[in-house]
């Protein structure tokens, strides 16, 4: 089977030639692009003929602020890239830095560090069932009344993460070699009860998704992504397990308490936006089994490496090229550094941050062509895009 | 004279009325998302319609550049007037009544089809390609839920054999809700009748013309001020009207079990009207073409029974 | 109570219509309470949403906080709204979007700037692509600080807001100076960046630059493999990708903290020979750029296995400046916007890619930021 070809570029002539066809320009302030993104459309009536995504609206050169920063002045900056999930990128980076510089972490300090992306995992998930809820049901309509319920579950989780950081996000807690903030006494039992409280309603979101006909209606065959389109395209993430490919690195590339706490990875095989719905909401009750697991489990000791790293001298040592990819609610968040190329030593040389969100949104002129307007908000919002991953 | 001084009084109270239907909807919607709604205008927020008012009054009239100007300023005017002139025959209690027609059921059914016309005008004419869209849909829609609606309304009118909406209603008072009897019918009937109106008003889950998260506000993208407000009130009239219609077509209009009158209709059609707007609060929408099936497969092949029925009933039922 | 012509704001002729009328100037003052109440407790916002801000500005009208209290509905278009709310980072390539969507509010209207980038740029203010504060661009009523704002600062900067509303039309504050008569055209911004970004010169150039791409060749179909998809098959992936670099493409350096050097010519042929391997996602590409004598240009790319036990492979290939790599778009579709980006970022030209445009960055932007050479502290140049 040979993949659909991207269509590139929207050229006037067709426009001009085939009188029946319009040109919508879909953003980048749109209702629904999820901040800020643009998409022109050629239309047939109501048929996507061709689609074109422009992004690039919210690029503000986090890479460039990299090369004259240091390694921990680099941690709140990263949280602003996928702020939707801002823990992650903190861990994603300063797991490339340690492995760089060869610094280990103490063992408590991994288990929160999991702890905290799986309730992350949880509060983006919940998110972004809220706002695709939005897509399919307006903001004035049955869509609105989703998004409060999930916004809702979502203030609970951020409530933990302000007990421990004193942040809503944005929360700059994890530094080179561990973490800063410690938990708080009687967080364990915290944690459960919010997360007693979410779970109970979790079943009434996956009856939601499974027994709503509108809701099937809308998204069952809509905007299908082939096994290998999505391997080729690099999606990684929910989008990816949708598509029938098994592949979670929390399980095939362990990485900080994952190797102790195993994962079962969801997986659909329709690659359609139910699909990615469906993994997406089970997905939310395996975090917290897991988040529970953790807490449970959480060891004693100390939450930072023995020495904690002050100075930028420190870092002069450091040199060479890594390359650490995460799983975050949006799939792989890779970040590679290229280190000791320049005189001075405490920033990277170059930093290059791999979104997932990046590649999902790349795959939007191989999948809307054929669908109608209202297929491409759903489609788009079934990606879970964070405009400020994907430009950066 | 008396129909002139009801015509006053109707309009001035659907009016007021739609303002706080406003706020009711506001509310309303708020509990379901566990919010409050508007509480600071006002105890409870209920200066919050008028709040609105005054400052739509007050905002700008943009007319965009490229728009049809002529257009463009008749179609929020028009949309108006039709949605009030469908209240005209709505009987509130026996003789609050503007114009008891003859042919009652045949005006709301014709000026709620006229309603398409001001929504294509403002579509075509605000030269926004969004609002082009959103007209396209309007019209497609309309059209094709104008004929289970119109099938629906057909079953009270052939039991009670008259288009008068007065006539409609002593029929149910001598005999019962056409909601409730004869059954078969009726019930399925009323049914069919608050589907089509909700596509006919534009109501979740039926509002693709001005589904805002494909289309930015449809046929109103590019309306400001007042303009804007006139469809937003008509919107809400229509929402109303067909709730009136309803309750006085399939729910007996003002009769009820003790002491009949005025009290009983707008009880009913506030029911319906809350009734409404719960739905679009719980349900997402469909797409255009699901919608398109829809009617076409299964509301109006459903519609023709119905009416069959109804036949059947009046003939050999000997109701 | 008296107002002062000359400070007001711009009102409707409705307002001054009633002012004139005989017998009601007695009334002015209630009239003009009224109608100024009236227009503070119904402040409809467009919500100029980027990006964290504009998450906290949801959950500002969600459950907890519910900015629906005072009356306000957030509208999807600017026709209807009274206030515009910018939460987020303003770059270059919005800015002007977002004076267009501020031009195409109706009087009276108000601009909330909500959010350090909103206000100055934050951290993003001296770097190339941000707008330092979007009261460069538009007039700003009320700045609500943090990064982000909690939901409960927002509530509080709508209630100023009410309060400079109605001190606004009691002539007692300054208004923000964007009455219909000063409020400057589009197209005559001060803002030279602004200004270059609407020129109409600047569109002919696109054109000119997309045909000039599109004679390019487009990339030869994506021959993905049919490879059955399952955890088995990432076993046979290769594991020992050094002794193939060595026998088939002639490495032989392996430094222990750096991906292999492979030499240019063999990039695609490697790719694809991972690929059927078993590498066969696409992870990244990092393109970084070695001034000195000669200039060199590195491109490190990034393949994956799936399934468990999934393993990395990375290579390096190196030019000289000027010369290009090959594109691996005929191998992997996901390095189209990959290396569209680091065209755009680094100036790496890769031979081959069907449509390399801009991706980051205006299409008619000058210069590469990622390069050493780029001041890493060089802001937009009318922002500077
Ligand atoms: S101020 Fe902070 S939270 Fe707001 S947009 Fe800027 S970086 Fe994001």
């Amino acid at each position: 089977m040979s993949a659909p070809q991207p269509q590139h570029r929207i050229e006037l002539a067709v426009h001009e030639g085939e009188g029946d066809l319009m040109l919508v320009n879909f953003g980048p302030q749109h209702p629904s692009t999820h901040g800020v993104f643009r998409i022109k459309l050629l239309l047939d009536g109501e048929i996507v003929v061709k689609a074109v995504p422009y992004p690039g609206f919210l690029h503000r050169g986090v890479e460039k602020l990299a090369e004259r920063l240091t390694f921990t002045q680099l941690g709140p900056i990263v949280d602003k890239n996928d702020y939707i999930a801002p823990m992650t990128n903190e861990q994603a980076i300063f797991m490339a830095f340690e492995k760089l510089l060869g610094i280990e972490v103490p063992r408590r300090a991994r288990w929160m560090r999991t702890l905290f992306a799986e309730l992350q995992r949880v509060a983006s998930h919940l998110l972004w069932l809220g706002t695709f809820a939005l897509d399919l049901g307006g903001a004035l309509g049955g869509g609105a009344t989703v998004f409060l319920y999930c916004f809702r579950e979502r203030e609970l989780v951020l409530d933990l993460f302000e007990e421990v950081t004193g942040a809503r996000f944005h929360y700059n807690t994890h530094t080179m070699g561990g973490n800063r903030h410690d938990l708080p006494a009687g967080y364990a039992q915290k944690v459960h009860a919010t997360l007693d409280v979410i779970a109970a309603r979790l079943v009434e979101y996956e009856h939601l998704t499974s027994t709503n006909r509108i809701f099937d209606v809308r998204t069952r065959g809509v905007g299908t992504i082939s096994s290998e389109l999505a391997l080729g395209l690099g999606l990684t993430g929910p989008v990816l397990r949708a598509s029938g490919v098994d592949h979670d690195l929390r399980r095939d590339a362990p990485y900080g308490a994952y190797d102790e706490v195993p994962v079962n990875v969801m997986t659909e095989t329709s690659g359609d936006c139910l699909a990615r719905a469906l993994v997406r909401i089970r997905e939310m009750t395996e975090s917290i089994r897991l988040a529970r697991a953790l807490i449970d489990g959480m060891p004693e000791g100390p939450i930072c490496g023995a020495k904690a790293i002050k100075t930028p001298t420190q870092f002069k040592a450091a040199s060479g090229q890594v390359y650490v990819g995460i799983e975050t609610p949006r799939g792989e968040l890779g970040t590679y550094v290229i280190a000791g190329g320049n005189e001075r030593g405490a920033a990277p040389y170059r930093l290059k941050i791999r979104p997932p969100s990046y590649h999902a949104m790349s795959v939007l002129p191989y999948v809307l062509p054929g669908h109608m307007v209202s297929d491409v908000v759903a489609i788009l919002g079934s990606l879970d895009p964070i405009m400020g991953e994907v430009d950066r | 004279m008396h129909w002139l001084l009801w015509s006053v009084v109707i309009i001035t109270v659907l009016m007021t009325t739609t303002a706080w239907a406003l706020w009711l909807e506001r509310k309303l919607a708020a509990r379901m998302g566990s919010r409050l709604g508007p509480t600071m205008v006002g105890r409870h927020g209920l200066l919050q319609p008028i709040a609105d008012l005054l400052k739509l009054l007050q905002k700008e009239d943009i007319l965009p550049e490229a728009a049809d100007g002529a257009l463009f300023n008749l179609a929020p005017i028009l949309t108006a007037v039709f949605a009030i002139a469908t209240v005209a025959v709505v009987p509130f209690g026996e003789g609050v009544i503007a114009a008891d027609l003859d042919i009652g059921v045949l005006w709301v059914l014709a000026f709620g089809g006229l309603m398409v016309i001001p929504v294509w005008m403002a579509g075509w004419a605000s030269n926004n390609k969004f609002a082009l869209l959103g007209g396209m849909r309007a019209v497609a829609q309309a059209v094709s839920y104008e004929v289970p609606l119109v099938l629906a309304s057909m079953v009270p009118v052939i039991l009670a054999g008259s288009m008068s909406m007065t006539d409609i209603v002593h029929y149910q008072q001598q005999h019962s809700w056409i909601a409730l009897w004869p059954t078969l019918p009726g019930l399925p009937a009323f049914l069919l009748f608050l589907l089509a109106s909700l596509a006919e008003s534009n109501r979740i889950p039926f509002d693709i013309p001005e589904a805002e998260s494909e289309l930015v506000a449809g046929v109103s993208t590019e309306y400001t001020g007042m303009k804007f407000g006139l469809f937003y009130m008509a919107e809400y009239i229509h929402t109303l009207v067909s709730s009136a219609i309803g309750a006085a077509l399939f729910l007996g209009g003002w009769s009820g079990p003790f002491a009949p009158g005025l009290h009983w209709m707008l009880l009913k059609t506030l029911g319906l009207f809350v009734f409404i707007y719960v739905v679009r609060w719980t349900l997402l929408r469909f797409r255009q073409d699901q919608l398109m099936r829809l009617a076409w497969v299964w509301l109006v092949p459903m519609g023709l029974v119905l009416v069959f029925m109804a036949a059947v009933v009046v003939v050999w039922g000997g109701a | 109570m008296a107002v002062d012509e000359t400070a007001r704001n711009y009102t409707h002729p409705l307002y001054d219509t009633l002012l004139a009328a005989p017998g009601l100037n007695v009334l002015a003052g209630s009239v003009d309470q009224l109608l100024t109440w009236g227009l503070k407790n119904s402040l409809w916002i467009f919500p100029m949403a980027t990006s964290c801000c504009g998450i906290e500005f949801m959950a500002a009208s969600a459950s907890r906080v519910d900015l629906d209290r005072m009356g306000t509905i957030p509208r999807a278009t600017p026709r209807q709204a009274d206030v515009m709310v910018v939460a987020g980072t303003i770059t270059v390539k919005m800015a002007p979007r977002v004076k267009k969507l501020w031009d195409q509010m109706p009087e009276p209207k108000w601009c909330v700037a909500m959010g350090s980038c909103a206000i100055s740029g934050d951290f993003y203010r001296d770097l190339y692509p941000t707008v330092p504060g979007i009261d460069t661009v538009i007039p700003v009523d009320v700045y609500i600080p943090g990064c982000p704002p909690n939901p409960e600062a927002v509530m509080a900067g709508m209630l100023r807001l009410q309060e400079k509303i109605a001190l606004v039309r009691q002539g007692l504050f300054p208004p923000h100076g964007s009455s219909k008569e000063d409020r400057p055209e589009t197209a005559k911004m001060a803002n030279p960046a602004v200004r270059r970004l609407l020129d109409p010169a600047r569109d002919a150039a696109i054109t000119a630059h997309q045909v000039t791409l599109a004679g390019t060749p487009s990339p030869d179909t994506v021959d993905s493999p049919p490879l059955p998809v399952d955890a088995s098959t990432a076993g046979s992936a290769d594991r020992d990708l050094e002794a193939l670099l060595r026998d088939r493409f002639g490495v032989t350096e392996f430094p222990k903290d750096a991906p292999p050097l492979v030499d240019a010519a063999f990039h695609v042929e490697l790719a694809r020979t991972l690929r059927d391997r078993g590498f066969r996602q696409y992870v990244t590409c990092v393109a970084s750029h070695w001034p000195g004598d000669p200039e060199t240009f590195e491109v490190a790319t990034v393949l994956r296995s799936t399934g468990s036990g999934s393993q990395l492979a990375a290579w390096r290939v190196r030019v000289a400046a000027g010369e290009p790599v090959d594109s691996l778009c005929g191998v992997f579709a996901g390095a189209d916007w990959q290396e569209r980006e680091q065209f755009d970022l680094v100036g790496l030209r890769f031979a081959g890619h069907p449509d390399l445009r801009r991706v980051m960055m205006p299409e008619d932007y000058v210069g590469h930021p990622l390069r050493r050479d780029f001041a890493s502290d060089a802001p937009c140049a009318p922002w500077r």
